[in-house]
């Protein structure tokens, strides 16, 4: 109000503002950088072979290994044992010298919570690997590596994954934790488990010969397959089950295998007793992930990989309830989406759209995980993004609970070489072995042989896949799918929010008042944080404050929007006030800032700091000079 | 300290209390009678050194168990109560063989009081609500001592398991009782006011007195006066209310600690335990409703839900709090539409009706009546606007309710302990609020209106001067504040305030809820084989000739001419629960973790196929003898599909062949299903001879075991 009162036309002034630039400059230089992708990036400075699946002991050894020579940029802490007694072995990735872990946004990184699907373990090894001997030669890995923190634990359930790895087993087992668990409900735990028993070091399924059985043999004699003529005449079979004993003698075989409740549906947020049971967190190994989440609130963001299907499961907002819609209108809600989804992809093809509406609180991570996912379906080509559930699961825990984006990734599938050749849809068994047989050159068959089965006398075990063909990806392929894999986890980083402030612009307004502008934008996909951990109250504020030599003082000016020229309408400013101004920056964002201060005499500075959790720090100063 | 305990032994004579003060040396155990009083709170170390003493004196009935340490690592103790060489359990009995190579051993051996039905009592969930540490206490030295001399405690101890846990919440009592200072929580290692140091600023003992007591000074701003009547009593004022005296103001003995201004903003309080349970945490728009990070975040319940996990055969649960003098009943978090009506009539008309009856409260007139309801329900319609009571047919009493607002219909609270051991465990889970002085006192005067408050404090003043020589209070004296200057320091030692008083009025507590848990403990289901035998039927060289026909209830046995080396053995068995209630609650047998009573024919599997019947077989839930009253529907409801699901073994092959009876398709065994009897019928074919025995197992109700020999 004073201003209005000192106008007057002031012309003697001549600005001369010096721009000094902090520049951060990081202590440790990158040595080696490597500009032609055709060139060496480090791979041979840690050589890991990709073509085949470690057991626990070789993978922590690597993990170990690796870190020692990169203990800059590393380190290797156990957050706690499995039921089993082994150690949950987690590292933490970023340079050392830019600053401390906890201190930047954070990716968590896990694989293989369910035992079986040990694809998640060589993928997060991958990931590590990749980081840690990329950093001197791609600068693109050293720049996440000095602004990120990554926290791999790469085997979560890791007492069923060593027995994935290391004994015969179906593709589907074991997938859980080893709480004992009663599932014929005969009063004994895991008592009736599965055996190999002719010992060919797999896990196939046993077949009696019977007259009346509902199985012959294919004409290949490679399967068994359902006779569709009960009068038919021939070897008939009756299938029995997987291979095993009736250990408990009930007459039943393997009707009470080792593992206990799904450690994906053990996580507290959506967390029901039938899927989840006993409690949740009761299982050692996702307590000790959820205590260390919990520990570490700079964590950002979430990948837990799991096997299989090529999904890319992100955790949506909770949708707002559209119980008044009928289904009509619920059809002509889906139509119009399919329309406006049709209509991007003539730009896009891997343009997403998701059939959720969220309450506006939540619109901007909505927005904010389309656009993540549709990079993500570019980079991992034929996965298919959906929104993910709620159950107990990990990463509904992580975003729901913690305010974290997160992202459940289902890694490999069967549809992986195209081997539907007749377009169905659905590969079938003939179409299934025609791909092991050209693709994996035979090898993941488990051939119908004869065998005398102590319980049962003689039998025919096989025709069935070896593990590594479905669930998990045969070893061949492990590289291909690791590192699409990786480049969407480093993607997602390298969109992790990053505060500047753009150059400060003095305009002087009257005699010895100016006016000091300042932008602060995010240039990232992601905001300085989610809206979920705002709503969760987890969110810590973004906050500009301003700082002066001692001749400039702020001129005291009604808080809130100013518009510093009234015929500028898209000029609009925040005044910044004397104790800081508090904000969240969203994806993309710009906030614009003023300030109308007052300076005695002819020199000066001000500086803009800004501040935040996530996004980082930046400073901007100018000199001012009146001549 | 003690208190005039020559007196006090001479009221308990009096009251009838008598008979473990004059307890005759009877057996063995009376030797190593481990001496309890109750003049005192025994608070942590001293309810620790009580419960191992008397696991040391009497290890043939107790053992201690060490079931998980509190954050400031102290253990957190169950003291199991039950006759250690009787019992058994299923897995003791099934011989496997053929296992796995890679040998996990994930399962350990189930112990033989796990084959009893078990009675959980705990207290001090609430650091600073200790009188049911004491209830427990009294509780452990009725059964250990009364083993050797009352015969139905000792058959009690023989067929029954007691899982008592003074101390749920060891930092919270330790805090209260051995600190004084007051401490509901348990205690975390957080930085509570964000300045980087944990717990610095606690409360603090002024005047080293030993107690933490209050601090009175003098503030224009006060809300408190001292009383006219008795001058060592502050009244709070009421809102809005003016008082031409003098203004205090009354803060806890406390000073600032760390110098940031603040007094006692960042103690080693923690979370409330009692919300820290995994039923009903969340918020329905789904945000944290309990305290923790999340369900069972707390050592302490994360202690007590493993415990309750491996622990299936718990079906009696009682969580001890204060104060009110009353008892709730699940459910607090969801409307009472949520629990089964016969699991409701069982609370209410049975247990409760007995808590009532205990406490000196009138029964309702509804639950007087066995057969309908349907008047009382129609006289509700008039006049009560809580469609639950009216649907039930009786409002819950005062000292029996349920903690979820009725008449409002809202929930009360997030994640407390009742509700989820009900809910996901299938428990009886009570919780009682012990202590109403205005009960528990002996001739206390009683008070109504608007200044009963104060003439209760008055009264209860008065009855500490003349019961216990003053000494629960600690006179006013000057003291000056470092902070807030001149003052007073004195008041109720807090360990007195909102507990049962020690000595008579504690022992009269102890007592009336002891007699409630006996008679639960009376109410547990017991399975017994009732009858059970095994009669060749004929023999023959060919077990195949021994094929059977079966069209409904007749089976036709094809036999065989010559006598030859199998021998067709029918065995029959009558299965009964003795006990009065059933094998789980109506809600029980449904939820995860739980299963139907079982029974098991076991012997060589070498030597024994199975014509008839399979090697286990499934009796549902047994009904116990006891007649509901006003509840006429049948036992529990059906498992739901997906519940039948997930019962359904892995891999059941259709129609399995036994080895030599290839072809041969197991038949149902024959189970006459309802009631509180099971006869179950084999027939088997026996190559030379074996023996055979019959295990039943329930998992509440427990497992017994019958040798047979063939005739």
């Amino acid at each position: 109000m004073k201003l209005k009162n000192n106008i007057k036309y002031i012309s003697a002034f001549i600005m001369t503002v010096l721009l000094m630039v902090s520049l951060i400059t990081p202590a440790y230089a990158q040595k080696k950088l490597q500009k032609s992708p055709g060139g060496y990036h480090g791979e041979l400075d840690f050589p890991i072979s990709w073509k085949r699946y470690y057991s626990y002991a070789e993978w922590t050894k690597i993990m170990h290994d690796i870190q020692k020579k990169y203990p800059h940029l590393s380190a290797i802490q156990s957050i706690g044992k499995s039921r089993m007694g082994r150690n949950l072995y987690l590292i933490t990735i970023t340079a050392k010298s830019t600053g401390k872990h906890q201190n930047k946004p954070a990716m968590w990184v896990d694989g293989a919570i369910h035992g079986n699907e040990v694809n998640g373990i060589s993928c997060s090894l991958y990931l590590m690997w990749y980081l840690l001997t990329r950093y001197d030669y791609d600068k693109y890995v050293y720049d996440l590596v000095n602004e990120c923190t990554f926290y791999i634990l790469p085997g979560l359930n890791v007492d069923a994954n060593e027995s994935f790895v290391k004994f015969p087993n179906t593709p589907n087992n074991p997938r859980e934790p080893y709480r004992p668990e009663d599932n014929d409900g005969d009063g004994l735990y895991d008592e009736d488990r599965t055996e190999d028993v002719d010992g060919d070091g797999e896990l196939s399924v046993m077949y009696i010969e019977d007259p009346k059985g509902e199985y012959k043999l294919s004409p290949d004699e490679r399967r068994f397959i359902r006779i569709s003529d009960m009068k038919e005449k021939g070897l008939r079979f009756r299938r029995i089950g997987s291979e095993g004993y009736d250990n408990d003698g009930d007459g039943m075989i393997n009707e009470d295998d080792i593992g206990g409740p799904d450690p994906n549906r053990n996580f507290p947020y959506g967390w029901n007793l039938q899927a989840g049971n006993p409690y949740p967190m009761s299982e050692s190994e996702c307590r000790n992930v959820f205590e260390f989440q919990l520990a570490h609130p700079n964590i950002f963001a979430s990948f837990h990989y799991h096997n299989t299907g090529r999904l890319i499961m992100f955790q949506a907002p909770p949708a707002v309830s559209a119980r008044s819609q009928t289904p009509e209108q619920r059809q002509r809600m889906q139509d119009m989406l399919n329309q406006r989804l049709e209509e991007m992809r003539k730009t896009n093809k891997y343009a997403q759209l998701f059939d959720r509406q969220v309450a506006p609180e939540y619109q901007h991570d909505m927005d904010t995980q389309i656009e993540i996912v549709t990079m993500g379906a570019r980079i991992l080509k034929n996965y298919r993004p959906t929104i993910g559930g709620l159950s107990g699961q990990a990463h509904a825990a992580t975003y729901y609970m913690l305010g974290a984006y997160s992202y459940l990734m289902e890694l490999w599938g069967s549809p992986a070489f195209d081997a539907d050749e007749d377009g169905d849809g659905r590969v079938s068994d003939v179409e299934y072995l025609k791909w092991i047989d050209v693709e994996l050159t035979g090898e993941g068959w488990i051939m119908p042989h004869k065998y005398n089965h102590p319980d049962l006398g003689e039998i025919w075990i096989g025709g069935s896949r070896k593990k590594h063909t479905q669930r998990t990806p045969p070893a061949r392929y492990i590289e291909m799918e690791a590192l699409k894999n990786a480049q969407f986890v480093m993607y997602c980083a390298s969109q992790f929010p990053k505060v500047e402030l753009d150059e400060v612009t003095v305009t002087p307004a009257t005699q010895d008042l100016f006016w000091v502008e300042v932008a602060v934008k995010n240039d990232r996909v992601f905001p300085t944080a989610s809206d979920r951990s705002v709503a969760l109250k987890r969110a810590v504020k973004d906050k500009i404050t301003f700082n002066s030599s001692n001749n400039i003082s702020l001129v005291n000016i009604p808080e809130g929007v100013t518009t510093v020229d009234p015929l500028n309408n898209m000029a609009r400013y925040e005044t910044i006030t004397e104790k800081g101004n508090e904000f969240r920056l969203k994806g993309k964002q710009t906030l614009r800032f003023c300030a109308l201060v007052k300076m005695k005499g002819s020199k000066g500075w001000v500086e803009f700091n800004v501040k935040s959790k996530n996004g980082g720090e930046a400073k901007r100063r100018v000199n001012i000079r009146v001549k | 300290m003690k208190f005039q305990s020559f007196k006090l032994f001479r009221l308990a004579f009096v009251l009838g209390i008598s008979s473990f003060l004059l307890f005759i040396p009877f057996s063995s155990f009376a030797a190593q009678k481990v001496s309890i009083n109750f003049n005192d709170y025994h608070g942590y170390t001293g309810t620790v050194k009580y419960i191992k003493n008397v696991a040391k004196a009497f290890p043939n009935i107790t053992k201690l168990v060490e079931i998980g340490k509190s954050t400031m690592k102290r253990p957190i103790y169950v003291l199991v109560i039950s006759n250690m060489k009787t019992g058994t359990t299923i897995d003791s009995h099934v011989k496997l063989r053929n296992m796995r190579k890679e040998g996990v051993k994930n399962v350990p051996p189930m112990k033989p009081y796990q084959g009893k039905p078990g009675h959980w009592i705990c207290g001090s969930t609430h650091g600073n609500e200790y009188t049911g540490t004491e209830v427990c206490l009294y509780i452990i030295d009725k059964l250990v001592s009364g083993y050797g001399s009352d015969p139905d405690i000792k058959r009690l101890i023989d067929a029954q398991t007691f899982y008592i846990c003074p101390v749920v919440n060891p930092d919270g009592l330790y805090n209260s009782i051995e600190k004084g200072i007051s401490q509901r929580q348990n205690s975390m290692k957080r930085d509570d006011d964000g300045d980087g140091r944990i717990n610095e600023d606690g409360l603090n003992d002024l005047n080293r007195d030993g107690h933490i007591t209050q601090f009175r000074y003098k503030d224009p701003k006060g809300r408190y006066v001292i009383d006219d009547v008795d001058p060592r009593l502050m009244v709070r004022l009421g809102r809005g209310e003016k008082a031409k005296k003098q203004l205090y103001s009354v803060i806890r003995e406390d000073k600032d600690d760390d110098g940031d201004g603040k007094r006692g903003e960042d103690s080693e309080r923690g979370i409330d335990l009692n919300r820290n349970f995994p039923e009903g945490w969340f918020t329905d728009s789904g945000f944290a409703g309990g305290q923790g990070d999340y369900p069972t975040s707390s050592p302490e319940i994360h202690a007590i839900a493993e415990f309750f996990t491996n622990h299936r055969n718990i079906l009696m649960a009682q969580n001890y709090h204060t104060s009110g003098g009353f008892t709730y009943r699940p459910m607090g978090t969801a409307p009472p539409t949520s629990l089964h009506p016969k699991d409701v009539a069982v609370f209410d008309r049975i247990m409760g009706k007995k808590y009532l009856e205990l406490i000196g409260e009138d029964v309702p007139e509804a639950w007087k009546e066995t057969g309908s309801l349907d008047k009382f329900k129609e006289e509700l319609k008039k006049e009560s606007k809580n469609k639950y009571a009216i649907a039930r047919g009786y409002e819950l009493p005062r000292g029996w309710r349920a903690s979820y607002n009725e008449t409002r219909d809202r929930r009360y609270g997030y994640g407390m302990a009742s509700d989820w051991m009900y809910f996901q465990y299938g428990i009886y889970a009570t919780t009682t609020e012990l202590w109403n002085p205005q009960k528990d006192i002996k001739d206390f005067p009683q008070f109504t209106g608007r200044d009963a408050r104060v003439k209760r404090d008055r009264a209860l003043l008065k009855y500490q001067d003349e019961k216990y020589r003053g000494k629960l209070f600690v006179p006013w004296k000057k003291f000056k504040h470092p902070e807030l200057g001149d003052g007073e320091i004195g008041g109720w030692i807090p360990k007195y305030r909102g507990n049962a008083l020690p000595g008579e009025p504690l022992l009269g507590v102890c007592e009336k809820h002891w007699q409630f848990e006996r008679f639960r403990a009376e109410l547990q289901p017991e399975i017994v084989i009732s009858d059970a035998k095994a009669q060749v039927l004929y023999t023959t060289n060919s077990a195949n000739q021994a094929a059977v026909s079966q069209e409904g209830d007749q089976v036709t046995i094809k036999k065989g001419k010559s006598k030859g080396k199998y021998k067709i053995v029918e065995i029959t068995t009558t299965i009964e629960n003795k006990g009065k209630l059933a094998t789980h609650i109506a809600r029980g047998a449904q939820l995860s973790g739980n299963r139907e009573d079982i029974v098991w024919l076991i012997g060589d599997r070498d030597k024994i196929t199975f014509l008839q019947g399979t090697p286990f077989q499934k009796l549902g839930v047994i009904d116990g003898t006891m007649k509901i009253p006003s509840y006429s529907g049948r036992g529990a409801p059906a498992p739901s599909r997906q519940q039948q699901m997930r019962r359904m073994p892995r891999f059941i092959p259709p129609g399995f062949p036994m080895r030599r009876m290839r072809g041969q398709r197991f038949q149902p065994t024959q189970v006459t299903q309802g009631g509180s009897k099971r006869k179950v019928k084999w027939l088997i074919a026996v190559e030379g001879n074996t023996p055979l025995k019959i295990v039943v197992t329930s998992q509440k109700g427990g497992t017994k075991v019958k040798n047979l020999s063939i005739k």
